[in-house]
Formats: C-alpha cells, structure tokens, sequence
C-alpha cells in the first residue's frame, strides 16, 4: 500500500497509531468520574474514663483517648481527598463542636494537630451521659449535614437509672455514621489525676458512685435495708459494684446505635474505620476531574513494543525462505 | 521528583528494547564486508535507537505520572502569627443587647463570627491558630497557614457554648500553643470575650511569667453587653472595686501590668468590633518570614511531549527509507 510516495506499511501504521496516541495523550483526556468520599463529623469522648489504658499493641501501651486519636489520623489517611471532616468532643451531658467540617487533603497537618490537640482536660465536668452526648452529637451533625463517628468507651457515670435509656426523641438513621466503641473487653482501672494533671493512682470503689441516685427510686427500693419513704429512698447501704473499672460496654453502645440507626464498630477488633465509615453511610459522590491520558499512552507504548517485536517475527521466516544467511539491518 | 502512579515504573526495563531491536525493515544482501565503516549512519543509528528508548521511557514515566513534589519557600512580608482565643461561654449567644438573637439582631457570637472570617481572609500572610475557651480551655487548631481549617473553627463558634468563662486557663492555652509553633515573626493572642470572670492569683503569677518569658502582643476585644460594667470606667461611687464586683476592669488593670504590647477594646456593636479589628490589623505589621506553597507540578504531559518528539524522529528515519528491490520485482520478504 503506498500512497504519495509513501510506503504505508503495518511498521508505518504502528508508528502513526504510536504518534496520534502520544499526541492526545500530551493534549490529555479529562472524564469527568462519581468519586466516593465522606463528609463526617467525629466527636470524641473526652470523659475519665477515656484515659484507660487498654488499647494499642501491646495491650495497654495506649489509653482510649490515644487509641481514638490514632483511628481518627488513620482514618484521614484511607478517606480520598475532597472528604470532609469535622472535629467535636464530648464530656458531661452534651457534644462541643469545635471544627465544621473541612477538606481533609489540603488541610492535613493542622487537622491532625487539631486531633493531636484533643485531650481529656479540655473536658468540662467529670460526668459522663453517654446517651445524651449521642443524641446532641446527633442533632449537631444533622444541622452540618454530615455523618456521624461518635467515638465513646460506653461508660456511663453515674450508671444508668433503673429506667435505662433516656429515649431519643430524633428520627432514627435521618443521620447516619458510626459509634466505635473504643477500649479492651476486660475490667480495667482508671487512672485518677490531680487537679495539676497530675496521675495519682487509680479510681477505687468508693470514689465513684456505684448506682444511679437522681430520681425516683426503683420500685425494689422498699426492700432495702434502711429504707425510709424520706430519709433514705434509695435505701440506706451503699451499694457495692466495680464502676470503678472500665470495659467497652459492647452492649449498650449496640443498644444505642440501634435506637438511632447508626451502625456499631469495636476499634479492638477492627484494622481501621473508614470501611465501615463508607459502607454504613449513604454513599456521597462528588465528580472528580480525571485525568485519562495514561490510557492513550498505554497503547502508544504497546504500538511500539509491537513495532520492534515485528523484527523478532519476521527474522525467522526471512532465514529459512532465503538462500543468503547475510541480514542487513537499515 | 515524586510519581503518583509508581506501579508503571516496573515498565521501565521494557525502554531498553530499543537498544537490542531495530525497527527499521530488514533487507538481506549479499555481503556487507565490502561496505568500509560510515561513521554517519552509525552515528545514526544509534540516534535512532536512543530516540527509541527516548520514546518508550517517557511514555512510562507519563504514565507513573511524574511530578515535581510540593515545595514551601519562604517569603519576606509583613504580618504576625496570631492566635484567636474566643469565648464559647452561653452569653455569647445573645445579642449585644443581652437578649436571644431574632431576626433584625444578630448575636455576639455571630457578629464576632462574621467580622473575624473576613479578617482572617484579608490578612493574607498571616497564620492564625484557635482557641477556645469556657468553663475548660480548649484547643482547636494549632497555628497554620491553612486559612480552611481556621475559618472552619471559626464557623463553629456560634454554636450554643457552655457555661462559664475561664479566661486564665485559655490564656495559658492559647500560650502554649504559641510556645509550640517555631516560625519566626511577631506573635499576637487575640481574644474575643464578652465577660470574664476572676483569674485566679496562682493563675495569675503562671501568666505572669510565661508572658515575661515571650514577647507576646495582646489584644483584648470586650463585646460589652447593653448595661453591662464597662472595663474602663471609674466605679460608680458605692460599688466596691474588688475583682468579684467589676472582674473586666480588674482583668484590663491585670493585663496592664504585664508590661507586654496591650490593646483592649470595648466594643458595644458589630461596627465597634470592625473598628477594632481594623485597628488590630494596622498594629499587626511587624517583619515577617512567611512560607509560600508552590503546589504539586505535574510533568507526566511533558514527557508525553517528548515521547512525542521521540516518536517524530523515528517516523522521520522511517520517511527516508529506501527499499533495495525494484519496484514490480518478486520479493520474498514483505
């Protein structure tokens, strides 16, 4: 085939095929591609009970707060860019937001600072209402539109009253995300600090309350030794139990998410959260710009390697069909 | 020189081919021993083969996509580091008349937030870090250059806050995180408050010190509520002059004796708290060395260009070839 003096042969037709895709893929291709990412807001319990130590690997080289800190920078690493994630902390009763949500790439190190930042000092008072910080956490992401990773060990102080669950009053699964429960299954101490920061020991029995004395008393009360309807409604023995350690209470934070539709995920069990993060919310998608070039550079490349085993091919057969052994190479 | 695809350059043996196979169509000839040595097409030849290897290694390393790393230079400008120590108490959600916001009146916090958003977007060299404070200090984002994240603490701070007004605490906060940051230039603590409470004689004394050890610029920003005490007058004979009584003109006379740069403003409205801003800002133009991004470059479209080129070359080489049979004659190979 030849046209205008021009021998238009398959090595001519694999160099022009080489060249055009070179060409494009230099002006390059853009599709416009559905991106995955999250948009959430992580609020960290910041109570007591948080400084236990009984996470990380070895066991007990982290305390909680630390181990939360470390899923939440990890987690930063497995989300793609464009993500968004807001920083919250949770003590006493309610859920503080300190960061709306912001995109994770651009402002990486000083959203790490700022979670490197969170400790359990920022915490406002001692108590620990687990349920009424979810359900704030819950109304403050609803009103930012994002997800939610509430991040908690479950320890309730004081425990729960009889009645149990203070109800949610929201809708459940309007917002979505995740609780982790974060801390070991066994019964450990925790550690009890001074009012310089200090740690001095640990909580022993007496110096938490060990039962739940605000309201009404149960309906067993009457039964108690020292009852009195006025004096002593709750009875008058102190009640013996083991507050003073701390598990992740699996049980109650499953209770939890299941009144309120978020999933539940136990950091002690799981390499990382961002998984489970993506897989239990509605998917967001953003388009991303990608750029497509390197699939018009693939089939330059492949064009010239086919140029060259062109001369593996056609060696051979040239060898046994001729009489002369000499090759001359152009 | 930094790849966001590594996984091609595995590829890269494959641009060595060149270097063993030619691409050119084979011929055959007699004998070649009669030909004396040209140092031109030899010369050619390997220009030919380089372009070969030329081509295959830049298309590779477009594909691994090759591109220069982000890099930070630094900058002479004018400006300071400043941390933004807000108040998150209640209180800051009323109105500077100290009634709940409606529609025609904004509240303190959102005043304080709409007003410091655009300093922090005029002040372009600057770098802001954020605290917050109320009953416990709380640290928000150390100091960046990241304007997004600064912005977006400052978004929050009109969220309902908490219950009481710790300033001591926040100031030795917003110290440390002054402490922590190691780029040169003026520093600054800007804090935004609509009331304090007493500071503590043991906080006091650790204040004390920690501002002798830094130079550190103050700027007390007071959102004065309608009928609240203001921190400049003389009390009103009568009224006892104890820190318990008239905490913001105690906290002012405190801060006067540190014997660092101080600026307090008592603002009574959101214009009050422009001008004091503005004020801030006109203060706040020390020397500084600043850090500019020169963001991720991406070179995987030059080296598309030179494969390009490469590529050019070799088509050109393939132009300018002869066959040595006849044209009509019976030929064996192709």
């Amino acid at each position: 085939m030849s046209f205008a003096g021009v021998n238009f042969d398959r090595r001519m037709l694999l160099l022009l095929g080489a060249l055009a895709a070179t060409i494009v893929a230099t002006i390059g291709i853009h599709i416009i591609r559905d991106q995955r990412i999250a948009d959430v807001l992580a609020i960290v319990d910041i109570t007591g009970s948080m400084n236990t130590r009984d996470m990380g690997n070895p066991r007990g080289s982290l305390n909680r707060l630390e181990a939360s800190r470390q899923a939440l920078i990890d987690m930063m690493q497995d989300l793609p860019c464009q993500s968004r994630l807001g920083l919250g902390i949770f003590s006493e009763r309610i859920s503080f937001l300190l960061l709306d949500p912001v995109e994770i790439c651009s402002n990486y190190d000083a959203l790490e600072g700022a979670i490197s930042g969170l400790d359990w000092r920022m915490a406002w008072q001692g108590d620990s209402f687990i349920a009424k910080g979810l359900y704030s956490g819950i109304d403050i992401a609803s009103s930012l539109k994002s997800d939610l990773i509430f991040l908690t060990d479950g320890h309730e102080a004081p425990p729960l009253p009889f009645t149990g669950v203070p109800e949610f009053d929201g809708k459940p699964g309007a917002v979505e995300g995740l609780i982790v429960g974060v801390g070991g299954s066994e019964k450990t101490p925790i550690p009890k600090y001074d009012d310089e920061g200090r740690q001095v020991g640990v909580y022993n029995e007496t110096d938490v309350p060990q039962d739940n004395r605000i309201g009404a008393a149960p309906k067993d009360a009457e039964t108690r030794e020292g009852y009195n309807p006025r004096n002593a409604p709750f009875g008058a023995m102190p009640t013996n139990g083991d507050e003073q350690l701390s598990s992740v209470k699996t049980a109650h934070l499953k209770d939890l998410a299941s009144r309120t539709g978020l999933a539940y995920v136990e950091l002690q069990n799981v390499r990382g959260i961002a998984p489970k993060l993506l897989s239990s919310t509605e998917p967001r998608i953003v388009p991303v710009n990608t750029d497509m070039a390197y699939v018009p550079a693939l089939f330059a490349l492949l064009s010239i390697l086919a140029l060259y085993a062109l001369q593996l091919i056609e060696r051979a057969p040239m060898r046994r069909s001729r009489v002369s052994p000499a090759v001359f190479e152009f | 020189m930094i790849f966001t695809n590594p996984i091609a350059l595995y590829l890269l043996p494959l641009a060595l081919i060149p270097l063993f196979l030619g691409m050119q169509r084979q011929e055959s000839y007699p004998s070649l021993a009669g030909f004396e040595t040209d140092r031109l097409s030899r010369a050619i030849g390997w220009a030919l083969r380089l372009a070969g290897v030329a081509a295959l290694a830049s298309l590779i390393l477009g594909m691994a996509g090759v591109a220069l790393r982000e890099r930070t230079i630094e900058r002479f400008g004018q400006g300071a580091h400043i941390v933004l120590l807000i108040d998150r108490s209640a209180s800051m959600n009323d109105t500077f008349a100290g009634r709940q916001p409606s529609g025609a009146e904004e509240s303190k916090s959102s005043a304080a937030k709409r007003l410091i958003k655009e300093f922090v977007v005029e002040r372009e060299h600057d770098r802001f870090g954020v605290a917050a404070f109320s009953t416990a200090p709380m640290h928000v984002v150390p100091i960046t250059d990241h304007k997004g994240i600064v912005l977006s603490a400052i978004d929050a701070i009109d969220r309902p806050g908490l219950a009481f007004t710790d300033v001591g605490r926040g100031l030795a906060m917003a110290l440390s995180m002054i402490e922590e940051d190691v780029h040169q230039g003026s520093r600054a603590i800007v804090l935004v408050s609509d009331g304090v409470a007493v500071v503590g004689r043991k906080i006091q004394d650790a204040l004390r010190t920690e501002f002798a050890r830094r130079p550190v610029h103050l700027y007390f920003v007071y959102l004065r509520t309608e009928g609240a005490n203001s921190m400049f007058a003389e009390p009103a004979p009568g009224v006892e002059d104890t820190p318990q009584a008239l905490p913001e003109r105690h906290l002012n006379k405190f801060f006067q004796s540190l014997r660092i740069p101080y600026h307090a403003y008592e603002a009574e409205n959101a214009a009050a708290v422009k001008g004091a801003i503005t004020d801030i800002g006109k203060l706040e133009q020390t020397p500084l060395v600043y850090t500019e991004r020169i963001p991720q470059y991406d070179l995987s479209r030059w080296a598309y260009a030179l494969a390009a080129l490469a590529l050019g070359l070799l088509l050109a080489a393939k132009l300018c070839e002869r066959t040595l049979k006849l044209p009509g004659a019976p030929g064996h190979a192709a």
